[in-house]
């Protein structure tokens, strides 16, 4: 093998859902609207071509490509195969949807397709200019998605927003990485890692880089005081869109951070650690303070995204390998918990009819006992009650920054998950001791009907064994930090 | 089958019934619902027994069964510990929740939510016998949370009296104080003694015995104190002990089974039983038994004298539950661990028999709680009549019934301590037997005996207790006895109410069965062991009893109720009238929830109005006028406003975010 | 260098001017015009630099092709940029505040030279094709971020499209499938109306008519 052939080894998945999504495109062009079935098929093809690509191409060890731009580590392996995952129940959530909505097409699939792509390469950036890139494939990709619902004023308005102020974030993220470069010379993380740890002259101007790139990296998770466009974007765009942005994108999110901050700017972890500190903090007290009196659904869920990505923030509070994997633990449950929720909502979402406010959910027990126990799971999870994932979740992350020695923010945040706890109890009394506001039945494929079985019951399971994901996640930041 | 298997069995079974009546109760034929949670809880009873035989030829268990996590050195498991303690706790659980279960195919017979509520009280008895059953802390608080939450659930069972709701949230944030100070305790426990396991920690606790914490610097406290004080503030919660009984009474609002099985026999016990296995924990401190002591005694007198003007017949048998969970932890406090478990059994089996026989009385009066319309029912419903006697009797005392041996004992037992406060509550105790015997009698002649007040009655307005949905009888209506579902549990019931505190005394408090899972420092606290020399036989303590005061006490309650409520109606109406000022401050209850929605202003209606309210503006104004919550109204109002869909007042937030950070970090720099 | 100190400077005061500009120009095609004299300022600076390039790709694309274009949108579509500017004004002094402090703390920090000092890059021999080993090195060291560039470009050709392409206005088709969901609420509409009506409202209605 030569050096292209073992770079394009290293990037077959990538590789392979790119292709696919322009293959996408041009089958929708010879399809009949009958038959565009068909590219729902083939994107779950893709999604499982991605996963069998990505595991039989694993290798322990961390391999670099293209002039060591591009990474093929565990960390990114597992992160890539948790994100076929959530994609792939996205599409099955979304395709009744999608076809209700006149929405069922080949630019849907395509677009998130692509967004996927972003996330891989974010998954796997080694450099600033393959993270930005990456970053900009999958946000361009959402600002698309979230306007493709083109006659719903509130849609198009929430994508305006959503790219004028992801540019701005952009731009500080750029301006940040400028700093960093003009500090030490490079854009490469390793490099840019190594000569921070020699030179220790430039620590102002780094710093300075920092504080943007730091901001840049808030506004894609949401934390506070980068965190307004989420409830707007959540609550305006499609219901499969929101899904989407509210659950996978995290986990690239995650990556972006886990490869700027601890494998490039490891050596500024004091500075850094105090700003997430302070945004973690926020995060979490006007996430859930806030949510409390949301009356829509969706936005309620936007601002518990707020909290949720305050506790993933504590996770980075040291250093180690143990907090990152908690960190890295509870993105991944949130992931499943914000798949089941939004799953819900779509599942009673009809024609001309969206289930996103809370009097919606009101006597879901008399509707469907099921889906309301799968929902009370869900909400127990986010709430972090045990047995669920979400407990253990949180239990790790707070765990992690006890050990770094954040004994008060950690009281204050436990607190403000007992205030947090109120909102999704209210769910909870919603569905099960209120009169249902609408009768009409609950109509949707089987295979969505199962999948959102399996997703919340896998709330409740992992919830039980924790090691399970647990220790996936400590192997994964084992082996490639 | 090996033991262990029998020992997950015994609580899977009733989870599993849980289970299937509960997510496919609807689509399950209407029967099925019984069927198949009484066959979980029977299967999971006789188990119970076969452990408890297992258990009294020695056989311990002390062992996880499942490793849930490890993390940072510690592991949480799920593991049993069975010795003695839980296995006498395993069979007064299992019993009466198939007693309860057997008795609810009756009552909630034309309930619409009657799959509901089989798969509820199923999921109680798994979470019961999960805290009963745990070998660590961890899965204590597994069991109280879950124990908690179902009983939470049951309270507002109709869910459409906005007085359930009220009250249901009002037991769960109650609890929650609890809660809270439980948690610090076990955390207090992780922290200082490095483990969760019940027997590492009692193992180490004796090398902890004089240790200091300082919580507020330059203030040393007793470790030993603190902690046992914290758990004992979850026990409070759980059992209802003042100042956090406020929401038992309120608990009536659920429907009468669950009154039965969890707000009397099993649920609220729960604080007594962990005391007692705590119990190598509160020996090494002096400070939290007297406070338990004082605690209990209180409890124990003045809650009782709440029983007296009650009208509503449950809540009568509710203010005595509260009084008699006093006596159980006066028992604790003067360290006859043996003596409050032994009256926790008794109690369970007594107070679930009253509970149950006054839901079938409700039955025969069609929903009519005011015990000021029954009157005669002895006529009309004699097994009932016969069984509440017995429960009443046994409730109060009368020699060789089994309230008698359990409460007799504990009386004594506080009579031998000389712990602080022990005079306090030799006092409490004593004057509780005439109040309890008076109020006891008092329903029992108003609903039994007398003039058939229910004719007349048809007419008048029920008054603050008014249910919405409650018939009553009308004029020319018989009250029936009930199906024999409901009499039969009853009857069995009352069995062990009558025989079991004569069986049991001797080898439960004297021949040493708990052995090592009670540990009482016998130098410092001598009550169990004077009281075993005074003791000479079942039999002769009854006979003996005759002449003490107790007896004296409560043959004199039942007099002065018979007198005042058969004889001469008119005194009471009269002492009513000139007392009013008594008789206001134990209508409100001494004030305790207005006390509490005053002064705790983001507590418990205000938050359970916050909660249930389903219009979201009332709420924020409920909100941000009261109290300490005004605060995160206001906030949440800001955050609001900020929130205000331009899109350049996001992008300049950002910048200021931005701005903010920078400067917090060259502040630093520079 | 002293004549390459001045052009640079002419230059980039010329850039910043423009730059202001932009955003404070009242007429939209003024604004238009002023971005591109930055983009022509911009590539005399590059070309100072040597990227010789890069700057007459600058002028090609920016200012051949985007502002043309861009310069037809803003013509044609007539914005009304007072309205969008509304509130300049009351916003501006928080926006100065903020805008200074944070200007004071970049200059704080990069006031004292923390930037890595390069050497003064060798002068090229002659022959020294910038555009060749500008191409050499975007098809070697940057390909990755040079192939997934030229996919965002596809992402937002397929965005584009996907956005703005609808059937014609004027086309006579109708859907069936529309026309058999269409409920009635979709083509009447209830108005209640008193049956009498004052005097004084049909004549304030008559004199409307004409």
């Amino acid at each position: 093998m030569n050096a292209l052939q073992s770079d394009l080894f290293s990037a077959l998945p990538e590789l392979w859902v790119l292709s696919m999504a322009m293959v996408i495109l041009l089958l929708d062009l010879f399809l009949k609207p009958q038959q565009r079935i068909l590219i729902y098929l083939a994107s779950q093809l893709t999604l499982l071509g991605a996963g069998v690509l990505t595991v039989v191409t694993h290798v322990p060890t961390v391999g670099y490509a293209f002039n060591a731009m591009f990474v093929d580590d565990t960390l990114s392996d597992v992160i890539k195969v948790m994100m076929y995952i959530g994609t792939s129940l996205i599409l099955v959530y979304s395709r009744q949807y999608l076809q209700l909505r006149g929405m069922f097409r080949g630019e849907f699939y395509a677009l998130v397709l692509f967004s996927l792509a972003g996330m891989m390469v974010m998954a796997s950036g080694q450099h600033f200019l393959t993270l930005y890139i990456g970053l900009e494939l999958l946000s361009l990709s959402l600002y698309a998605l979230v306007a493709l619902d083109r006659d719903n004023v509130r849609a198009t308005e929430a994508a305006m927003k959503y790219f004028v102020l992801g540019a701005l974030a952009s731009g500080m993220l750029l301006y940040g990485m400028s700093m960093l470069y003009g500090a030490t010379g490079s854009l490469h993380i390793s490099e840019v890692s190594s000569r921070l740890m020699n030179g220790g002259d430039h620590h102002a101007v780094m710093v300075l880089g920092l504080v943007f790139v730091v901001a840049g990296m808030a506004f894609k998770l949401g934390a506070v005081p980068f965190q307004m466009w989420i409830p707007d974007v959540y609550e305006g765009a499609p219901t499969v869109v929101t899904l989407l942005i509210g659950s996978v994108t995290k986990l690239a999110a995650f990556a972006f951070v886990i490869r700027l901050l601890i494998q490039g700017l490891a050596v500024l972890a004091v500075d850094w650690q105090n700003m997430l500190v302070i945004m973690a903090v926020l995060s979490i007290a006007i996430g859930n303070i806030t949510a409390i009196v949301q009356t829509n659904l969706k936005r309620m869920l936007a601002y518990s995204t707020i909290s949720h990505i305050g506790f993933l923030l504590f996770g980075f509070m040291s250093v180690s390998g143990n907090g990152l994997a908690s960190a890295f633990f509870y993105i991944a449950s949130y992931t499943i918990m914000s798949l089941a929720a939004f799953g819900v909502i779509l599942l009673l979402s009809r024609q001309g009819f969206e289930a996103d406010t809370l009097d919606d959910l009101k006597g879901l027990n008399q509707r469907s006992p099921w889906y309301a126990f799968l929902m009370m799971i869900t909400m127990f999870s986010m709430a972090g009650i045990p047995p669920t994932l979400g407990f253990y979740a949180k239990f790790t992350v707070l765990q992690a920054a006890l050990q770094a020695g954040y004994l008060w923010v950690v009281v204050f945040a436990v607190l403000m998950a007992a205030i947090g706890a109120y909102y999704y109890l209210r769910i909870v009394k919603l569905m099960y001791f209120d009169e249902p506001q609408d009768h009409s039945p609950i109509v949707a494929p089987f295979g969505m009907k199962a999948a959102l079985s399996v997703n919340a019951l896998s709330l409740l399971a992992l919830g039980l064994l924790p090691q399970i994901l647990m220790s996936i996640c400590a192997y994964a930041i084992v082996q490639s930090l | 089958m090996s033991m262990q298997t029998i020992y997950l069995l015994i609580p899977l079974l009733p989870l599993f019934a849980a289970a299937v009546v509960g997510l496919f109760g609807s689509r399950l034929p209407r029967a099925s619902a019984h069927w198949l949670t009484i066959a979980g809880v029977a299967a999971s009873f006789g188990l119970s027994v076969y452990v408890f035989m297992d258990v009294l030829q020695g056989y311990e268990f002390n062992g996880p069964v499942y490793t849930w996590l490890t993390s940072g050195g510690h592991s949480f498991e799920v593991g049993f510990l069975i010795d003695r303690l839980t296995a006498i706790m395993m069979l007064v659980v299992t019993f009466v929740s198939l007693m309860v279960h057997i008795y609810t195919v009756g009552y909630m017979a034309e309930d619409p939510g009657y799959s509901r509520f089989f798969s509820y009280i199923s999921l109680f008895t798994f979470s019961m016998l999960m805290l009963v059953m745990a070998n660590n802390f961890m899965q204590l608080f597994f069991g109280w949370e879950a124990v908690g939450l179902v009983s939470y659930l049951l309270i507002g069972f109709w869910y459409k009296r906005p007085t359930a709701i009220y009250a249901n949230l009002k037991a769960f944030l109650v609890n929650r104080v609890g809660d809270f100070g439980f948690l610090l305790g076990i955390g207090m426990v992780l922290y200082y003694l490095g483990s969760l396991d019940y027997a590492a920690v009692f193992s180490v606790a004796p090398q902890f015995a004089d240790a200091k914490v300082e919580i507020i610097p330059g203030q040393p406290w007793s470790l030993m104190t603190v902690t046992c004080i914290l758990l004992f503030i979850g026990a409070m919660g759980k059992s209802a002990q003042v100042p956090l009984h406020v929401w038992l009474p309120d608990s009536m609002e659920g429907p009468t089974p669950i009154s039965a099985l969890i707000h009397a026999a099993t649920m609220v016990t729960a604080g007594i039983f962990m005391v007692t296995r705590m119990s190598p924990l509160f020996e090494l401190s002096e400070t939290a038994l007297s406070f338990v002591l004082v605690i209990g005694a209180i409890t124990a007198l003045f809650m009782g004298f709440l029983g007296i003007i009650q009208n509503d017949i449950k809540r009568v048998v509710a203010y005595s539950t509260l009084s008699q969970l006093g006596y159980m932890t006066v028992a604790l406090g003067v360290s006859a661990y043996s003596v409050a478990m032994f009256h926790l059994m008794t109690h369970a089996f007594f107070k679930a028999l009253l509970f149950l026989g006054a839901g079938s009385v409700i039955m025969g009066m069609h929903h009519d709680q005011d015990i000021r319309n029954m009157g005669g029912l002895r006529k009309y419903m004699p097994i009932t009549w016969i069984t509440s006697l017995i429960g009443s009797l046994a409730l109060i005392g009368t020699p060789l019934f089994s309230g008698f041996y359990s409460k007799d004992s504990i009386i004594e037992a506080v009579k031998f301590s000389s712990i602080a406060g022990s005079g306090f509550a030799y006092f409490a105790v004593l004057a509780g037997v005439f109040v309890t015997a008076f109020y006891s009698f008092r329903m029992y002649f108003l609903v039994f005996h007398g003039k058939e007040r229910w004719m007349e009655a048809a007419h008048h307005d029920h008054d603050d207790h008014a249910h919405d949905d409650h018939h009553g009888l009308g004029p020319h209506d018989k009250p029936h006895e009930s199906p024999w579902v409901v009499t039969l549990p009853l009857v069995l019931l009352a069995i062990p109410s009558l025989a079991i505190g004569y069986v049991a005394i001797e080898p439960l408090l004297f021949g040493g069965f708990f052995g090592d899972a009670i540990k009482i420092d016998q130098t410092a606290h001598p009550a169990m062991h004077e009281l075993a020399q005074h003791f000479h036989g079942a039999l002769a303590m009854a006979t003996h009893a005759l002449t003490t005061p107790p007896f004296l006490l409560a043959a004199a309650g039942v007099a002065l109720s018979w007198f005042f409520y058969m004889k001469r109606p008119d005194i009471p109406a009269a002492i009513k009238a000139r007392c009013n000022g008594l008789y206001q401050l134990l209508e409100n209850k001494y004030g305790f929830d207005d006390f509490n929605e005053k002064v705790f202003a983001g507590g418990s209606r205000l938050l359970g109005g916050v909660l249930w309210r389903t219009s979201d503006v009332k709420w924020i104004d409920g909100f941000v006028v009261n109290g300490t919550a005004r605060l995160i109204g206001r906030i949440s109002a800001v955050v609001r406003h900020l929130q205000s869909g331009l899109i350049y007042h996001y992008a300049f937030s950002m910048i200021i975010g931005a701005f903010l950070l920078l400067s917090f970090v060259l502040f630093r720099l520079l | 260098m002293i004549f390459q100190d001045f052009v640079f400077y002419t230059l980039a005061a010329i850039l910043l001017i423009a730059g202001l500009r932009v955003i404070t120009a009242r007429n939209p095609v003024h604004a238009a015009l002023f971005l591109v004299l930055a983009f022509f300022t911009a590539a005399g600076i590059w070309l100072l630099l040597e990227a010789e390039f890069l700057a007459i790709a600058l002028v090609l694309v920016y200012v051949g092709a985007v502002m043309v274009l861009f310069l037809f949108v803003v013509m044609m579509l007539d914005i009304n940029l007072d309205r969008l500017r509304e509130g300049f004004w009351s916003y501006l002094p928080i926006a100065a505040v903020v805008g200074v402090l944070m200007a004071v703390e970049m200059a704080l920090v990069l006031s004292g030279r923390y930037f890595i000092e390069a050497a003064a890059p060798v002068a090229k021999p002659a022959g020294y094709s910038n555009t060749a080993e500008l191409g050499r090195v975007l098809y070697t060291d940057y390909l990755l971020p040079f192939e997934l560039a030229a996919v965002l470009l596809l992402v937002a050709i397929v965005a584009a499209i996907a956005l703005t392409l609808r059937e014609r206005k004027d086309s006579k088709f109708i859907d069936p499938a529309a026309q058999v969901q269409v409920k009635r609420n979709d083509r009447v509409r209830m108005v209640s109306m008193p049956s009498y009506t004052e005097p004084e409202a049909e004549q304030a209605q008559q004199e409307l008519k004409p």
